[in-house]
């Protein structure tokens, strides 16, 4: 046998597709995956929210906030009191027993948790003014209930956040990056679940207090301080600017009154008794953190680390 | 820009290997191959069989085990192709390229030894790969393969 050495022109052994084709192909799919799912699962949540009966929220309410009946604030409850007697006798709000509770934390923001425990922070109650306003905050967060946005949005998180730790496993990198995309997706109420909250809020208000005073305060307040819409172009939060008008043109349109509004007892603005019966007691991470309650439950129960925690931060100095 | 890259620190991290395992990996990977032919065909003559050698008595001056092995690191650019790849299936076209280059430089390293100690011929060669460096940093750990290539270099009884 004779030996002919010859170099051999071409490669067999690699694929000639081009890596960035490749890329492309895959990540599309897998978007494309994503959104079915993610499709199916918003028409699945919205099918099943409707069909979940009150006691059912209540109780997984306590399942997974655990009992909270101890926080219950008298001041904001006695301001919940008229925006629930004024609700229409065949709401489905009246199955609820809502609790108002204040939790100490800078944040000026409130949250509707199932069940209906509606938490307000009390750094919204101290740049707060007057009583309408804060009823204002509170009749949105009913509006929410009303809506059952609430578990919508537990139902999305939750079955995204599942998906993608089934898919990936807890710990690859791909499921890391995933459930921080669907969390800082999910992490919000969508502009439109805000604006019909605004909406039934003010109507509510309306309702409760004979005028619409106050009604936009808040937000008023809020806009001043958000600085640049650009921001909000990608937000899911409506910027509050835009929430003034959609709600001023809202009472231009009804013909609502706006006389003067209530200030706010100084029960409320520093009256935060509660939160001194458990000094020891370590603050519970939706307490603390700037995640939602359902987001921080899901974190800390999948140990995903939530999307808008420093992963870096530099030692304190005393 | 900064702002982002303050809010998503790991986010930019990502992105930036990625970039950076693309290109980097893509400069490398040209130059490589580019070294790779041009080695193969300067060393086209010396003849490599996998064959067990059979030769006539007293054809044989001597002969000895030559071996060459080299390691190719993966990058984070095909190490996300190849991590989608796990969730469709189908082939895994990103390590191709790295598998194919590790063997051909293990045998060109493996017939330069054998040029440099002058044997004619490589008779019974042999190719092994193995994985290193992926117990090493367990979460995010970017393997390398290793591929040894053996053989018995023969030296010829000729005038």
């Amino acid at each position: 046998m004779k030996f002919t050495p010859k170099h051999i022109e071409g490669n067999v052994n690699v694929s000639k597709t081009h890596p960035l084709a490749e890329l492309g192909w895959l990540v599309g799919g897998l978007v494309l995956l994503a959104l079915i799912f993610y499709l199916s699962l918003g028409v699945s949540t919205d099918i099943a929210v409707a069909k979940i009966p009150v006691s059912a929220e209540v109780w997984l309410g306590e399942h997974f906030i655990g009992r909270m009946d101890a926080l219950e604030n008298e001041s904001l409850q006695r301001l919940l009191q008229p925006l629930l007697d004024s609700l229409p006798a065949d709401s489905p709000l009246h199955e609820y027993r809502f609790q108002a509770q204040v939790v100490e934390n800078e944040q000026i923001n409130a949250l509707a948790l199932p069940g209906g425990h509606i938490v307000v922070f009390s750094g919204l109650l101290k740049q707060a003014e007057s009583e309408n306003e804060v009823a204002m905050v509170l009749a949105h967060e009913l509006g929410h209930y009303a809506h059952r946005d609430h578990l919508r949005r537990l139902g999305r998180g939750l079955g995204l956040t599942v998906a993608a730790i089934i898919l990936f496993g807890q710990d690859s990198a791909a499921s890391d990056l995933a459930s921080k995309f669907f969390l800082v997706s999910e992490s919000h109420y969508s502009r439109e679940q805000e604006s019909a909250a605004d909406r039934f809020g003010l109507e509510l208000l309306v309702a409760g207090y004979g005028h619409a005073g106050g009604a936009t305060d808040f937000f008023a307040r809020v806009g001043k301080d958000a600085g640049s819409r650009i921001p909000y172009l990608l937000a899911s939060h409506p910027h509050p600017d835009d929430r003034v008008r959609e709600l001023q043109e809202l009472i231009a349109a009804r013909g609502y009154r706006v006389d003067a509004v209530i200030p706010l007892g100084q029960d409320l603005r520093k009256g935060l008794p509660l939160s001194k019966e458990s000094p020891d007691k370590e603050p519970a991470s939706w307490q603390t953190g700037k995640l939602h309650g359902f987001e921080a439950l899901i974190t800390r129960r999948f140990k995903v680390r939530p999307y808008n925690q420093k992963k870096f931060c530099l030692p304190k100095r005393h | 820009m900064l702002e982002i890259i303050y809010r998503y620190p790991d986010l930019s991290l990502f992105l930036a290997l990625m970039v950076i395992g693309y290109s980097c990996g893509t400069i490398a990977e040209k130059r490589h191959y580019k070294s790779i032919i041009k080695r193969e065909q300067e060393l086209v003559k010396l003849m490599v069989v996998n064959a067990e050698g059979r030769f006539a008595e007293g054809a044989v001056r001597t002969s000895f085990l030559v071996n060459g092995s080299t390691v190719v690191s993966n990058d984070y650019f095909k190490r996300l192709l190849a991590i989608l790849r796990n969730i469709f299936g189908g082939r895994v076209k990103a390590y191709e390229s790295l598998i194919d280059r590790a063997r051909r430089e293990a045998i060109l390293r493996m017939k330069e030894e054998a040029r440099t100690r002058g044997a004619h011929m490589i008779v019974n060669l042999r190719l092994e790969t193995s994985t290193i460096g992926r117990s090493a940093n367990k979460k995010n750990s970017i393997g390398s393969i290793e591929t040894l290539a053996y053989g018995t270099a023969v030296v010829m009884n000729r005038p």
